[in-house]
């Protein structure tokens, strides 16, 4: 046998003896930071909670000014009031909640095994009002983004800590499917999340330029300038889904919650820092 | 035969044509829509709805209703091909997606 044949015949037993690697959850995140550490070397990990402020310096100086009179306080302030606000049985919202409530914000997305699904803190929040007999909330309604809003600021500071147990096979194919869905083109224009987020990231749009999708989840829910309002982030997954000009999903469908989990899981290790403003 | 009979006789004629080419008309129409639908259907079931194609499905169903077939089925076969690229790019992305992730 030449030596060709031998290193190919080497090469064929060794690729029969072990399945093809698929990279899991925890290899995907340090890809994905890698990514972006390369691309911005002069970004510290921690800034890329900053979203597009990390890499464009002048929105930056515009947004640090901005955060000089934040525009998103209102809505803190509302959250807060509704967040003590006493349901007509005598509960609150703190009642549902095991951890106190700069806690929780940090515990969501998370796949809840029972249920076999994603549960986001809106999902939470308004189970918790199901449970004691109240209306939910519309997933756009004022008073839900700015319940997230005041959970996002008593989080802050707190990392980000998304948990994919390997025992746990539906929370592994929630997190696929999200992945999935973040690098899959659709619409008429046929783009992915990927193709802005990270392919053309930092390049402009019109005015704005492209974010890093490193820190993508950290902000929300924010205040944007455009809209004189705040909007959660699955308000701007719907967005980025119709200026592709695809159908866009309900909010908190199947596709949303999965698609956030996946983002939140990549922003493990970086602080939140909601509410947040952008244009 | 005097002229008034005859062309009582003709415009009868001109008439069931008239109705025999709309019926027909009607019939393709109603075709086309349902298969554009089928297509449009299989694209939202993949998850890879375009966001005009119900839009298009509507107007052309209006425009038929409204007797201008000509404009209708332009509309129709607008819906129908954006139903069909998107189907085909479900299926083109049920693999693809995999070449872009961050390795």
């Amino acid at each position: 046998m030449n030596k060709t044949a031998v290193m190919l015949t080497s090469i064929l037993a060794t690729s029969l003896a072990q399945p093809a690697a698929i990279a899991g959850p925890e290899e995907d995140r340090a890809a994905f930071v890698r990514y972006f550490q390369s691309r911005f070397p002069d970004v510290e990990f921690d800034e890329f909670a900053n979203g597009i402020y990390a890499i464009d310096a002048d929105s930056r100086r515009q947004w640090l000014e901005i955060e000089e009179f934040p525009p998103y306080e209102f809505a803190i302030e509302q959250g807060e009031s509704e967040w003590q606000q006493t349901f007509a049985n005598g509960r609150t919202f703190a009642d549902c909640f095991a951890q106190p409530s700069d806690s929780i914000r940090a515990m969501y997305p998370r796949y809840e095994e029972a249920r076999g699904e994603v549960v986001t803190l809106e999902i939470a929040l308004n189970d918790c009002r199901a449970a004691n007999d109240e209306e939910p909330y519309a997933y756009d309604a004022e008073e839900l983004i700015d319940l997230t809003a005041f959970l996002a600021f008593e989080a802050r500071g707190k990392a980000v800590a998304v948990r994919i147990p390997a025992d746990q096979p539906g929370a592994i194919a929630a997190y696929e499917d999200g992945k999935r869905f973040y690098y899959s083109k659709r619409g008429q224009l046929n783009f992915a999340c990927s193709d802005c987020h990270i392919t053309s990231v930092g390049q402009r749009v019109r005015a704005d330029r492209l974010g890093p999708s490193l820190g993508h989840t950290t902000h929300f829910p924010v205040y944007r300038s455009k809209l004189g309002g705040m909007i959660g982030l699955q308000q701007r997954f719907l967005g980025c889904i119709r200026d592709v000009r695809a159908k866009p999903f309900e909010l908190q469908s199947t596709e949303y919650r999965n698609l956030e989990f996946f983002l939140a899981y990549m922003s493990n290790g970086l602080m939140i820092n909601g509410p947040g403003a952008r244009k | 035969m005097a002229p008034a009979r005859a062309s009582s006789r003709n415009n009868s004629l001109l008439l069931l044509l008239s109705t025999l080419a709309m019926a027909a008309c009607t019939t393709q129409f109603e075709r086309e829509y349902a298969e554009a639908e089928r297509w449009r259907a299989a694209a939202a079931a993949a998850g890879h709805e375009w966001i005009e194609t119900s839009r298009l499905l509507e107007q052309a169903e209006a425009t038929a209703d409204a007797g201008n077939m000509d404009v209708a089925f332009e509309l129709l076969g607008k819906a129908r091909f954006q139903a069909e690229a998107a189907v085909r790019q479900a299926e083109r992305e049920a693999e693809a997606w995999r070449v872009r992730v961050i390795k």
